[in-house]
This record gives C-alpha cells, structure tokens and sequence, in this order.
C-alpha cells in the first residue's frame, strides 16, 4: 500500500503540472478561439532554458523565475509577429502556423542541446526524502506539488478576483462584448497568449529535475494539455484543475502496475469520458 | 482534360524522379485524397489522419510478414482497418466543432502514437516492423521498383476515380453545404453528425489504402506513420495543393514529397525547415501564391459548379 | 382541424422564459402571422417548432401526429419547412445548387448517394427549379448565391424552404431588409404561395401582415398575448400597449 500511496502523492505532482499546462492551453483556446499546437513546445524551451540557467547562473531559484519569464517573452513574440495576423484566417492556417512553429522550436532545442535526452537535479536543498510516516518521499516533488499548487491557486484568484481576470474570463464566453464595452480586445489577446506561455514555462521549469529533458517532450506533454481541456470543459479554470490531478493521479496509479500502458491510460480515460459525456467532466453542453 | 495532365504525370514522373519517390508520391497523394475529403468538402480539419495510415499499415505489415497473404487481401484488410478506426475515433470527435474537434483528433492520434510505442511485441515500437515483404502476384515480381511503381499508379489512378465518383455524387455536395452552413444543412434535413462520420471512414478507408502502399514500399512501418507529424503533413499538402478541388491534393503531394525527400535526405534537421515552411506559407502566401493556386485550380474545376473554399474566413 | 398544433409550449433559459405556454392552432391552406415586439418570443417559438431547440414542456402536433422533440434533421421530412430571419444560404454555391441539396434531403429515395453523378437525378432537378421558379429566380440559376443581391438572396432563402416540398412553411421576416419595392414583391409572391401551402409567418411589417393574414397571434413577453382576425388585432388594445413605440409603419 505504501507504493500505491507514493504513486498517488508522485500523481498529484505531476496532475498539477498537467494542470498548470491545461490551464495555459484553456486560456488561448478559449480567449484568442486558436489551436495552439505549440504549447507543448513552449513548456519544452521552458524545461531547457532552466536546464541552461541552472548551468549558467548555478541559482535553481534564479532559474526556476528567468526561464518562464523567458517563455513569455517567446510568447509575446509569437504573438505579436504571427498569431495577430492569423485570428481571421481560419483554424487550419493557425493550426500550420503553430505546428510549425513546434517543429522549429523542437528542432531548435535539438541544435543547442543536442538530440540526447539531459537530466537535471533539482537545487541541494531538495534533495533526498521526507519521512511521511507511511512512506519516504522525495522532497522535489513534495515542493513541485506545493509550487505548482500555489501556481493554480494563484491563477484562478487572478481569474475570479481581480477584474483584468474577469475581463479575460468574459473574453472567453464573448469577445464581441468585451470590444463593445471599450476593452482593447488585442491587448487582452496578447496577454492572454503571454499568460498562457508563462504558465507553460513554468511547468516545463519545475518538470526538469523530475523527469529529464529530451526534445520530444513537447508533443507528449500537448497531448497531455488537449486532454486535460478535453476533460475539463474548455474555458473551464475549475474543470481544468480538476482533470489535470485526475489524469495525474489515473496515470501515476496505472503505472504502479502496469507501466506500459501509464501514458495510454490518460488518452483511454478521455476517450471513456467522452463517449459518456461529450462535453467533458465539467463543460455545458 | 486534367485526368489527361494526371495520366500523364503518372507516366512520366519516373524518367523524373527514381521510381521508389515516384511511388511515394502517389500514396501520398491517396493519403491527401482522403484528408481532403474531410478538410475541403466537409470542412472538418482533422489533425490525425496518420491514425488510420498508421493502423492499417501495422495491420497489413503483420498480416504479410507473419501470414504471408497477398497484397490485395493486405490492401483489403488495411483499407478495412483505416475505415473502423476512423469509424471509432470519428464517433468521439464529430460531436464537437471548432478547436474542440481539432484538439480531439490529435489526441485521439496521440493514443494510437502511445499504444504502437509501446506495444514493442508487435509494432516493434521505436524500431518500427521491419521486414515486410512484397509478394508476387499473377506472376508478376513487385520488388522490382517499376513493377511495384505500376502497381501503385495503377491503385492511385483507381483511388481517384472512386473520389471523383463521391464527390460528383450527392454526397459531395452534401458534405459541402455542411461546410457552407451546417445549421441550413441540418434543417433541409441532413443528419449532419452522420454525414461527418461518413466522411470521416471515406477518409479513413484512403488513408488505409495508403497505410498499406507505404509499408509494402518502404518494407517497414516507422513510428513515424502514426505520429502527428505525419498528420500535419497530410494537412499542409493538401493546403498548399488548395483544398476543396479534387486534384488539389495531388499537387500538394506531389510538390511536398518531392521537395521533402530531396531535403531530408541532405539535413536531418529537415523538419525545421518543414516548420520554417509551414510559418512562411500561412503569413505570406496565404493571400498570395496559395490563395492564386487554389484560385487557378477552381477556375479549372468550375464548369462542375466544384465550388471552391474560402480561404479566409 | 389544425394541421399544425402547439399546447403550452415553454422554454427557458435560465432565468428568461422566452415561451411561455403558447397554444397555436394553425388551420390547413391559412396563413397565420405571429406578430410582436422585439424580444417577444417569435424566433425561439420557430426554432422549437423546427426541432432546434428541444420545449421544456409543451408539445407540437402535426396533422395529429406529435412531433414535439423530434430533432432538427427531422423536422424537413415531417413537412415542416423554414426560413430564417437572417439569409442562411450556401455562399458558395448555385442558386440551384442551394435548393438541390434541399430537394434532395426530402427526396424519396437517396438511392446512389455516393456513385450516382448529380446530373442524373431528373426529378430533383425538376423540383429544384420550380422552386427557383416559383420564387422568380428561374433565370439565375447558374449564379453564385453570394454573388446576388440582398432582395434575391431573401427569395433563394424562400425558395430552399419550398424545395423540401412541405405541408407547413415557417417564414421567419422574409421582407427583412427590404427596399419598399421588394417588400412589394415579397408580399406578392407570399400570397400565391397562400393556397399552395400552409404558412406561419412571422413579420414586424404591419401593412403585410394586414394584408396577407388570415389569422394573427400577438406574442409578448413570451405569452400570447391576443389572437384574432387582422383588423380584431389592430383594433384591439393590448395589442397597441405591447408596441408602444415598437410598431414599424
């Protein structure tokens, strides 16, 4: 039983992480009506860019702020040189457009880092493992649990409580109304997009020392992000929260008994739900 | 006259391009037939055409190397698995619209991505199924490149008249009011859930087919086949071909094949310059160089009232 | 007997009852105008009867059969056919294309739906262009439908409704946006369809709805609010208390 309580603890770890990316992608989805192919791409420069701060500056904590922010910066870039001008264009020229822009990000990673998977150990002082009682625990993950946490809180304050958060949730249910009513729509675009790679940046940062690098974790951890809008009901902050530690947990648990299939199981769970429920666990039909 | 022009490139193109690249293009261009079922006439982008490509070439790579049937029971049964799985997965994702739908076909690809990863035994994961053969039939001897080269133009000539048939037929102008005005659609009286799926296993039976073609060519499936690069290549030749005419596709392969084997072959890093590709089409020839194609190949196809798709919307 | 009946059709959303227990009885060959201020209720009321939204309570009758819930695909082939308030055409396509693949939704048979080429099938053909016909746009067939004017595009949204051959026609402000001239036009064109079909209209136009009606329903607020002859409702009270300051000349 103590496995099974390790894998749920090492589930709601990486659940909030998973929620952390889906709220990013729910955001863009939902705000600027895009499918952003390249969110998994953005949280894997975010993974890379601590990897290389860490290196450069030898601060885990230096890093763990720069690299995001560095990611939002990218963010703003995108947006401002290529998404603005797609937002009439059509689902499949942005969805080229952000495929693309994965591929190059992808392959970029791989010119300056190489092709070679990296890992990265977390700072001295998360080293090792706590003594929970009925297990002994890593305290990186014990303290990603507790960042990401406080990330998702932090994110859904902003976004029920403060009023730039509400303009943006309002940007979701109706952009129309939101112009109407004096906002500068492109403006709430551009930080929504920013926002959304920040997030993105952050979990890439603080899944570093948990897994390791390698290029291709971007297309998984997009998977990851669509199913867990999927599941949450797409605009949904609370819905979004709630499949991320879901899957977390569901993928973490499978993997303590059959580790194949522990990535498999998150697509199967969604794939289940929807025949059940179309519109996801917590959408309006 | 233009199925002249693609009988004549179907001769000629091997005193181009070596007869293997030559094949490539025609399956692709079977590949994008189907994805152009969905994206032009429907309307409906689906990001995961390489799940029925993908499934239908293990299918068929296992039936002939561990069977040993021949190519067209492999066709057959690959076209089968391309419809079902497109049958299954078009069930999940045509109840949404929009990004949703996208999103959902991608995922959904991701699935079958993971499942063939690690299903090691018999998808040989990373590795791919290598060793599939190409067994002689009727006498004739397929490894050898023209031979096989034949087999293939001959199959795409035959993919192409069947969709030229669906889309000449009610079906296509069905599917084509549903991209015009699903809600008019749905109130003239079309089940226009049902009509997607349709559209979905059409598509899924093409990229069946052509699931099959590529493995008994390359005589092994990568894990590339399933992966969501694949998908978004079908998608980009399709584009850049112009959806929503019938030979669209075909261009699109063909420029895309031919262009991407030449480079692969030079960089490894060729999917950067894919992706540079892609980000350079949709900001500056989306208006321009792509817009005048599809515009050109719809002046073409006009007389068949083949209306063609806005491309800006 | 009504051919078409509704009995305490409601639906909500959320806290705005847009239809409040309406009872239609539309009699066969009548026309019946639903008249009333923006906001009344009028499309939401077509959208139920057309299957687009599902009543909360209530039920719809067709010629006896009910029908309430029946989903919007298969509302054409009960008989029951719309137009919409704003055009709802295929851009893209032919005039005649646009009322072909309406013909050829209610058609009898879909035999050949993925082999047989569209020039073959000779009696969808037919009903297809007598329905341009019987709209006056026979001789543009071959246009785009993007590429007619506003007043035409009204008369092809007209003519799609009547391709699917029905028994009922929901006409949702067909002389929407119409010059006086096509309005005129319009009007004319509604009136030889009287005796062809049975019609619900719902219009603002006073001076049409005088003219055309056999019955009027006043609907506000989601309620019906008065029924009658034409000049019942124009002399009647309630009526003219419900569109103070609404009614359009």
């Amino acid at each position: 039983m103590t496995l099974l309580a390790g894998q749920i603890l090492n589930g709601i770890a990486t659940g909030m992480l998973y929620a952390l990316m889906g709220l990013g992608l729910a955001l863009i989805a939902g705000i600027l009506n895009i499918p952003n192919f390249a969110h998994g791409a953005l949280f894997a420069v975010g993974a890379y860019l601590t990897v290389s701060a860490i290196g450069a500056t030898g601060n885990f904590w230096l890093a763990l702020v720069v690299a995001p922010l560095g990611v939002a910066l990218l963010g703003l870039a995108i947006e401002y040189a290529g998404i603005r001008r797609l937002y009439a264009a059509g689902h499949d020229y942005q969805l080229l457009f952000t495929f693309g822009l994965s591929l190059i990000l992808a392959e970029t990673i791989i010119l300056i880092w190489g092709p070679v998977g990296i890992s990265q150990l977390p700072p001295p002082v998360l080293r090792g493992g706590v003594d929970l009682g009925f297990t002994f625990y890593p305290k990186y993950r014990l303290f990603v649990m507790a960042a990401a946490g406080l990330l998702v809180v932090g994110t859904w304050l902003f976004l029920e409580k403060t009023r730039y958060g509400a303009i943006m949730r309002a940007g979701i249910e109706n952009k129309e109304m939101v112009s109407l009513l004096g906002i500068d729509i492109h403006r709430l675009f551009t930080v929504a997009f920013a926002l959304g790679a920040w997030l993105a940046g952050v979990a890439g940062a603080l899944t570093a020392p948990i897994r390791g690098l390698s290029p291709g974790m971007g297309v998984d951890m997009l998977g990851i992000a669509f199913v867990v809008v999927a599941l949450g009901g797409m605009g949904n902050v609370l819905g979004a929260i709630a499949a991320g530690l879901l899957i977390g947990v569901a993928q973490a648990v499978v993997a303590a008994y059959w580790t194949e299939a522990s990535v498999a199981v998150i697509y199967l769970v969604m794939a289940a739900v929807l025949v059940v429920r179309p519109q996801g666990l917590f959408g309006i039909r | 006259m233009r199925n002249l022009a693609v009988l004549a490139m179907v001769v000629a193109l091997p005193f181009f391009v070596r007869p293997a690249l030559a094949a490539e293009i025609w399956i692709f261009a079977i590949f994008a037939l189907g994805c152009n079922l969905l994206l032009g006439y429907t309307g409906l982008l689906s990001f995961g055409q390489s799940t029925f490509f993908g499934a239908a070439a293990y299918v068929a790579g296992w039936m002939l190397k561990h069977w040993g049937v021949n190519l067209f029971v492999a066709l057959a049964a690959g076209t089968g698995v391309g419809a079902v799985s497109a049958l299954a997965v078009g069930y999940l994702c045509v109840q949404r619209s929009g990004i949703y739908f996208i999103m959902l076909t991608f995922a959904l690809n991701q699935l079958f991505y993971f499942v063939a990863y690690q299903w090691t035994s018999v998808t040989g994961g990373e590795d791919g199924m290598p060793g599939i053969p190409r067994p002689a039939m009727l006498g004739i001897d397929f490894s050898d490149p023209v031979a096989y080269y034949a087999l293939v133009s001959l199959l795409f000539l035959a993919s192409l008249a069947v969709m030229k048939r669906i889309v000449d037929a009610p079906l296509g102008r069905i599917l084509q009011a549903i991209r015009e005005n699903e809600t008019r659609a749905e109130a003239v009286g079309y089940d226009v859930a049902r009509f997607k799926l349709l559209a979905f296993v059409i598509a899924g039976a093409f990229s069946g087919a052509a699931g099959v073609l590529y493995a008994t060519l390359f005589g092994i499936v990568p894990l590339e086949a399933i992966g969501f690069v694949f998908s978004g290549n079908v998608v980009f030749a399709t584009l850049i071909g112009g959806s929503g005419s019938l030979y669209g596709p075909v261009i699109g392969s063909v420029v895309f094949i031919w262009l991407s084997e030449s480079v692969s072959t030079v960089w490894a890093r060729w999917p950067l310059l894919l992706g540079v590709a892609f980000v350079v089409v949709v900001l500056y020839f989306r208006g321009g160089v792509v817009e005048a194609w599809s515009r050109f190949l719809s002046w073409r196809s006009s007389r068949r009232a083949a209306s063609p798709r806005p491309s800006a919307r | 007997m009504a051919l078409l009946e509704t009995r305490g059709l409601t639906k909500a959303f959320g806290a705005l009852t847009a239809v409040d227990g309406v009872g239609l009885a539309i009699e066969a060959g009548s026309l019946h105008s639903v008249i009333g201020p923006n906001g009344a209720g009028k499309t939401t009321l077509f959208n139920l009867l057309t299957g687009t939204y599902a009543p909360d309570s209530g039920s719809i009758v067709l010629d006896g059969r009910d029908i309430t819930g029946a989903p919007a695909h298969r509302v054409a082939h009960l008989g029951l056919a719309r137009s919409f308030q704003r055009t709802n055409v295929f851009p893209a396509f032919s005039l005649l294309d646009n009322v072909w693949v309406a013909a050829f939704a209610t058609g009898r048979s879909r035999r050949g739906l993925m082999w047989r080429p569209r020039g073959r099938y000779p009696q969808v053909e037919d009903r297809a262009r007598a329905a341009l016909a019987d709209v006056g746009l026979a001789d543009k067939a071959e246009q785009a439908a993007r590429a007619i004017s506003h007043g035409e595009q009204r008369q092809l949204e007209l003519a799609i409704a009547l391709a699917a051959a029905p028994r009922v026609l929901l006409l949702d402000e067909p002389a929407a946006g119409l010059s006086p001239e096509e309005t005129r036009r319009m009007v004319e064109l509604v009136r030889a369809l009287k005796r062809r079909y049975t019609i619900v209209l719902i219009e603002h136009k006073i001076d049409i709805i005088m003219s055309v009606s056999d019955r009027v329903s006043v609907m506000n607020f989601g309620r019906l609010i008065a029924e009658g002859s034409p000049e019942e409702i124009r002399a009647n009270p309630e009526v003219r208390r419900a569109y103070l300051g609404g009614m359009a000349a």
